[in-house]
């Protein structure tokens, strides 16, 4: 992933919202990964954990969320910062 | 995995603690509830804890060690049994949220809070605390050090302030029980609060206040004891007082044989080693570009602790690339301590800590300058 492109983060009110989707997105085998939420987005009602998507799986995991009727707070892009030195994000 | 979040709690603990936790699972029953062989065991265990506990702290009576689930619930049992509707009580910006939500709480309810402040390196100026101070300063509560910065407070001075204007003087000392020495005696601390699992790497679930001899808590939790069972009102006595319902017996025969361990190597030894490696870590990485550190690096005694910001990245950002690329971990953000963050003005991108262990190595320090290094270079 280059840098400026974008990385997608779910944000929750806690861990345990956050922990319940994870489950949600890995059972219906959409790619996401645990990931401490950045500062820049937090807002005031998120906790320090999200969830990072790849820019395709965004979709997938709204209508899985509707699906189960998951509590988050908010799905929100955010360009990376730092330039990795590995090339997968989830 | 390079384990550098020993501020949030140790990972990697004495042998000898897992296998006192197992042992236990298999012989203890619940303490001072029955006199057979596996209640006495579990009473034999927590009492052997309390005089250990008592010993390394200076706490001068073992039955004024009151065992809780972490500092947390010790500073929520000194302050909401300590403080009162209309006393005044002094803390600092220093401070984890363990010690502010328990106060702001209080000030709701009718306390009167002030706050010393601090400076941009974090560091709270001893006079600025004392002219806080008033004739009726019912208490004053404050970290022994800092969680983000791993600044130490100079609780001794602190400790005669406070006694000498009559107020009680609460201790924070989550992250410095078992990494700095304590003398509860010397420091004029009236009741310690300290945790099991961090630096005296006990397991999660355990930890406690010690309580000088004529400080009176009024119990947060009621109920059970185990002793003056007919008895409408919880039992007076330390630490019945303040210890309703089953201890964690498991836990608690775990962090007993962790202080064993702290015995044998000495707290002495344990700061020496932690404050080498968090000094060569700074050495390396203050000197880099890019690199911002937070806290007072010339203070001669401090907490194992290195928080920094590298460029303008979010500090989550960094610490989750320092986790997936380079198997470090790490801890960004606020780390419950609003006040200090704000201090240092670091409140919007938060703060990447690193805190090291006795079980941490030089190689792990040098891998954690390398990764350091390459991020701040890109």
């Amino acid at each position: 992933m280059a840098e400026g492109d974008l990385r997608w983060y779910i944000l929750f009110a806690n861990y345990e919202q956050g922990l319940a989707l994870h489950g949600l997105l890995t059972d219906a085998g959409i790619k996401n990964r645990i990931a401490p939420a950045p500062r820049a987005i937090q807002g005031e009602l998120s906790c320090g954990m999200s969830l990072l998507l790849e820019p395709d799986a965004v979709e997938a995991a709204r209508r899985c969320i509707k699906e189960h009727h998951a509590e988050y707070y908010d799905i929100v892009p955010l360009a990376g910062q730092i330039r990795s030195r590995r090339d997968k994000y989830c | 995995m390079i384990y550098l979040d020993n501020a949030a709690t140790t990972l990697h603990k004495p042998p000898q603690v897992m296998d006192a936790v197992v042992r236990a699972m298999t012989a203890m029953g619940n303490a001072a509830r029955g006199a057979h062989g596996g209640a006495l065991e579990a009473s034999r265990t927590v009492y052997n804890t309390r005089v250990k506990l008592a010993r390394l702290f200076g706490c001068p009576r073992p039955d004024h060690v009151i065992f809780t689930a972490n500092s947390t619930e010790a500073l929520n049992i000194a302050i909401s049994g300590l403080i009162r509707p209309g006393d005044h009580v002094v803390t600092t910006d220093c401070e984890h949220n363990s010690v502010l939500r328990p106060l702001y709480r209080l000030e709701e309810r009718g306390a009167v809070l002030d706050i010393a402040p601090a400076d941009r390196l974090g560091r709270v100026a001893c006079e600025d605390l004392e002219a806080l101070l008033r004739p009726d300063t019912r208490a004053v509560v404050c970290t022994h050090a800092s969680n983000l910065t791993g600044n130490v407070l100079d609780i001794a001075r602190i400790g005669e302030m406070a006694r000498r204007r009559g107020a009680l003087f609460i201790v924070d000392a989550s992250q410095t029980a078992g990494a700095l020495p304590i003398d509860m005696e010397a420091m004029g601390v009236d009741v310690l609060c300290f945790t099991g699992h961090k630096g005296l790497m006990g397991p999660q679930g355990t930890g406690g206040l010690c309580v000088r001899p004529g400080v009176e808590i009024e119990p947060w939790k009621v109920g059970g004891s185990g002793v003056h069972s007919y008895d409408r009102r919880q039992p007076r006595e330390y630490p019945t007082r303040l210890e309703a319902g089953t201890l964690n017996g498991h836990g608690i025969a775990g962090l007993s044989a962790a202080l064993d361990f702290l015995q044998e190597v000495g707290v002495e030894a344990i700061e020496a080693k932690e404050c080498a490696l968090m000094d060569r870590f700074y050495q390396a990485v203050s000197a880099m570009d890019g690199v911002t550190v937070y806290g007072d690096f010339s203070q001669a005694r401090r907490s194992a602790i290195v928080a920094l910001n590298i460029r303008d990245y979010d500090s989550a950002a960094v610490s989750d690339e320092l986790s997936e690329t380079y198997g470090i971990a790490t801890r960004p953000g606020a780390h419950c301590a609003p006040r200090m963050h704000r201090a240092l003005g670091t409140t919007d991108r938060g703060a990447v800590r690193f805190s090291f262990s006795w079980f941490n190595t030089q190689d792990e320090v040098d891998e954690a300058i390398r990764a350091v290094g390459q991020l701040a270079e890109e």
